[in-house]
């Protein structure tokens, strides 16, 4: 433990500027490079705000009715997608915040939505099924019902998605519509991660286990003893280093030789409650993880998954989602009052030499 | 965890057509100033715009380790975790069921999920009974008779098609096998919706204070008369009555106070175990030995008690003295007057494998002998356990221990100071085929 405190701006976080937004700031991300960042939030509301000022540049109120559920950002950074509990999807541009395409895909609610890695299809679940849709908004594919609603979704390659839900994970071509591998495991399966080359796929059940499976080999492993469930999982960019939730500490996994069966963990400590949030940043073994403390913390992580925080500072409320600006000098926190929180990432071994005040601008004009 | 601003949560369930529609729009409609949400099947038909109504599917997830307790509904984490992100929260959410749904798994989502358990607190369960048809429903289907067991209140309805004989005798049998909930009856679930709503049934403290006798442990006899007896010859005389036999233990040496009454009757207890002797009409009654006395001729009957030593006297009747207009005359053919007499909460003649099972006792509990019990029943038997919940007296701790359970889970915590109140314990169990004998034994070793 190094004596960080939460909610004192030490470390490599510097405050840059905080906002709010309407409801409960569900999802969000980087957009046009890193110059703006866009929010959605459970009241179905979408913000865009200038990344440098903080200034919001647009606000869309009501959007979805019911709230939004889930955002995904183009790979290009100059549109995004939002899904919401009205079963629709949007296609934004980003910089004006103007929906350019509307897609209804279903009568559920629509919980998740993500681009493929060359931006040509975009994918969504809604209950049981998952439809990809050209650039277009036309639908190029609908998958037959799910054993139970689709829990997560994630692309391998470009023409390939990953979906899980009960017992399940399934890789399709959206194109062809085919099934081309299925890993089964009775379990409720409330959260998925790839390895970057798609090889590694690895799912957090509601039974407080981690499970994996190598799709090469076939070969799966589970990692048990977390006390709660890991909802929050995420990979290095160099796909060697898990970090997985489910309880107050991170676990981070080292896939590096015969890892991570049989090895032991790193096992970070610092989060008060439950893990709600993880991300790797671009490049570097450098993790950010959120909680329900408020806390956000950056940490820096050796090979063997081992760490120390480098950064850590207090949001006030639970923290729902961490994004790392595209050149990984700034980290944005989305939190449960509505507060969005960004702050450039400083040089490590202590403070910045010229802290900043925080400025704070409000969405709402007032 | 702040606990009391968690929303409670209404589970409503029961077999199709008996009523859940009926009775969700009655509440929905009635001015009651709750912003309600409703998570419905798929199939359901609310249509209501006062309240959200969420259609979701029953997604029943089983999970590796082959737990039946594990077993949770992923829909309802997946949407309540999500509707409770909104700022404007709702006050209360009724989750309605599927016909055929085991409400085991509704009831352990809100256990064993830690962001549900945080954000919501099981209010109770309501099951809802079409009075015409859960006789044949409960002969045909194991789901019908775990919404009975699980039940905080059971709702029988449509009670108009019934006689009254037939609905007595319905209730007397989901009373059988669920002695812990509130039988309420009704037409077309025309109940007032605070018999529904905010029942605090898994508080076990209100439980109490609106039904205090629940916890009385059944006995195999419904009556007791104390008769003062001198030396001489006594005839018992029964009129015709409903039973072709009776069994009774005249118990010499009978005080009149109730301590004594039950203490004879815990004695009674044991003795009502062993086999009766069979004695028919003139024959001659032992004194304190389980009798079995054959009604079955027609007309009036006599037996005869011989006393050698003057004294008081209870009769342990497994029916009551006015069923066959029971009476005991003397030698010259005066009746003697009863000197005390009690009744006794009738254990159920169970044809039904589930039923309820309580254990009162006054004292301390060991926390580790308890402990001990407890990991034993509910790994051995908490497949069979439906509901359970109490208070424990624990040596050493100034606070009452409150629990409740579901199956294996067990849930329990500290709570009031015991202060000047005498230390005691009330445990209730639900379940399939559970012994009450031997776990009340268990329970008694226990004890301090």
């Amino acid at each position: 433990m190094s004596g960080l405190k939460a909610g004192s701006p030490t470390g490599v976080l510097d405050r840059g500027w905080s906002a709010t937004v309407g409801d409960y700031a569900i999802a969000g991300g980087w957009v046009l490079g890193g110059e703006a960042l866009v929010v959605g939030d459970a009241g179905g509301g979408v913000y865009g705000f200038d990344g440098r000022s903080g200034a919001a540049v647009w606000e869309r109120h009501e959007v979805h009715e019911g709230g939004v559920l889930a955002m995904a950002i183009h790979p290009s950074g100059t549109a995004f997608a939002t899904a919401g509990q009205d079963g629709r999807v949007l296609i934004w541009s980003a910089a004006e915040g103007q929906v350019a395409r509307s897609i209804d895909v279903g009568s559920g609610w629509v919980e998740n939505v993500s681009w493929s890695p060359d931006g040509q299809l975009l994918a969504a679940s809604c209950s049981r099924q998952v439809c990809a849709y050209d650039a277009d908004g036309a639908e190029v594919w609908r998958s037959d019902d799910h054993p139970s609603t689709v829990s997560a979704i994630a692309w391998s390659s470009i023409k390939e998605l990953a979906t899980a839900c009960y017992g399940r994970v399934s890789f399709f071509n959206p194109s062809t519509g085919s099934l081309r591998q299925k890993m089964e495991w009775q379990g409720s399966l409330v959260s998925m991660v790839l390895s970057p080359n798609g090889d590694i796929v690895v799912c957090g059940s509601q039974d407080n286990t981690v499970h994996f499976w190598r799709r090469s080999t076939e070969q799966d492993s589970m990692m048990s003893g977390y006390p709660g469930k890991p909802s929050a999982l995420a990979f290095d960019s160099a796909g060697t280093l898990l970090a997985t939730g489910g309880g107050e500490a991170v676990t981070v996994w080292s896939f590096r030789g015969k890892g991570p069966e049989g090895t032991r963990p790193g096992v970070l400590e610092f989060h008060q409650e439950s893990i709600t949030t993880l991300t790797f940043a671009p490049g570097v073994r450098r993790l950010a993880s959120g909680a329900r403390d408020g806390a956000v913390v950056v940490w820096s992580l050796q090979k063997n998954g081992n760490g120390s925080p480098i950064g850590a500072e207090d949001v006030g409320d639970s923290v729902a989602e961490l994004y790392w600006r595209p050149d990984g000098d700034g980290l944005a926190a989305l939190d449960a009052q509505g507060g969005v929180t960004v702050w450039r990432i400083g040089p490590v071994n202590g403070r910045t030499s010229r802290p900043r005040a925080a400025q704070r601008t409000s969405s709402s004009g007032g | 965890m702040n606990t009391s601003r968690r929303v409670p949560v209404t589970i409503l369930t029961g077999f199709l057509g008996s009523g859940k529609t009926t009775l969700l729009n009655r509440i929905l409609t009635e001015e009651h100033g709750k912003r309600i949400a409703v998570i419905e099947n798929e199939y359901g038909e609310v249509g209501i715009d006062q309240a959200l109504v969420i259609n979701a599917d029953e997604e029943v997830f089983e999970m590796s380790n082959g737990c039946i307790c594990c077993t949770v509904r992923g829909d309802l984490i997946r949407v309540l975790n999500n509707l409770n992100k909104r700022r404007d929260k709702f006050d209360y959410v009724l989750v309605e069921t599927t016909g055929l749904a085991d409400p085991g798994p509704v009831a352990q989502t809100f256990f064993m999920d830690d962001e549900l358990r945080a954000e919501y607190s099981l209010d109770g369960i309501v099951t809802l009974v079409d009075a015409a048809h859960i006789n044949q429903q409960l002969g045909r289907s194991k789901e019908s008779t775990e919404q009975i067991a699980f039940a905080d209140v059971l709702l029988l309805n449509k009670t108009d098609l019934v006689n009254g004989e037939a609905l007595d005798s319905l209730e007397a049998r989901l009373r059988g096998m669920n002695r812990m909930a509130r039988v309420v009856r009704s037409e077309r679930a025309n109940v007032p919706v605070d018999t529904v709503l905010d029942l605090g049934a898994f508080n076990l403290n209100e439980v109490l204070e609106r039904r205090p006798t629940f916890l009385e442990p059944e006995y195999p006899f419904e009556w007791t008369g104390v008769y003062s007896l001198d030396a001489g010859r006594y005839e018992l005389k029964l009129a015709e009555g409903p039973d072709p036999a009776m069994s009774l233990i005249v118990v010499s040496g009978q005080a009149t106070d109730d301590a004594a009454l039950r203490e004879g009757a815990e004695w009674c207890v044991r003795e009502y175990a062993e086999p009766a002797e069979i004695i028919q009409p003139g024959g001659e009654i032992p004194f304190d030995k389980h009798v079995n006395l054959r009604l079955d001729v027609p007309g009036s009957k006599s037996f005869f008690l011989e006393v050698d030593t003057p004294g008081l006297f209870g009769l342990y009747a497994q029916h009551l003295a006015e069923e066959f207009q029971l009476h005991l005359r003397n030698a010259d053919g005066a009746v003697v007057p009863v000197k005390a007499d009690r009744t006794w909460v009738a254990q159920h003649e169970h044809d039904d494998e589930v039923g309820s099972i309580s254990i009162e006792r006054d004292g301390d509990c060991d926390p580790q002998r308890l402990d001990d019990w407890l990991s034993k029943l509910l790994s051995e038997r908490g497949v069979d356990i439906f509901r359970m919940k109490g208070f424990i007296s624990i040596a050493g701790d100034s606070r009452r221990f409150v629990f409740q359970g579901v199956h294996m889970l067990f849930d329990g915590q500290p709570e009031r100071e015991w202060g000047d109140a005498p230390r005691r314990n009330q445990l209730v169990f639900i379940g399939r085929n559970l012994d009450g004998q031997s776990m009340r034994e268990e329970f008694e070793a226990c004890l301090v």
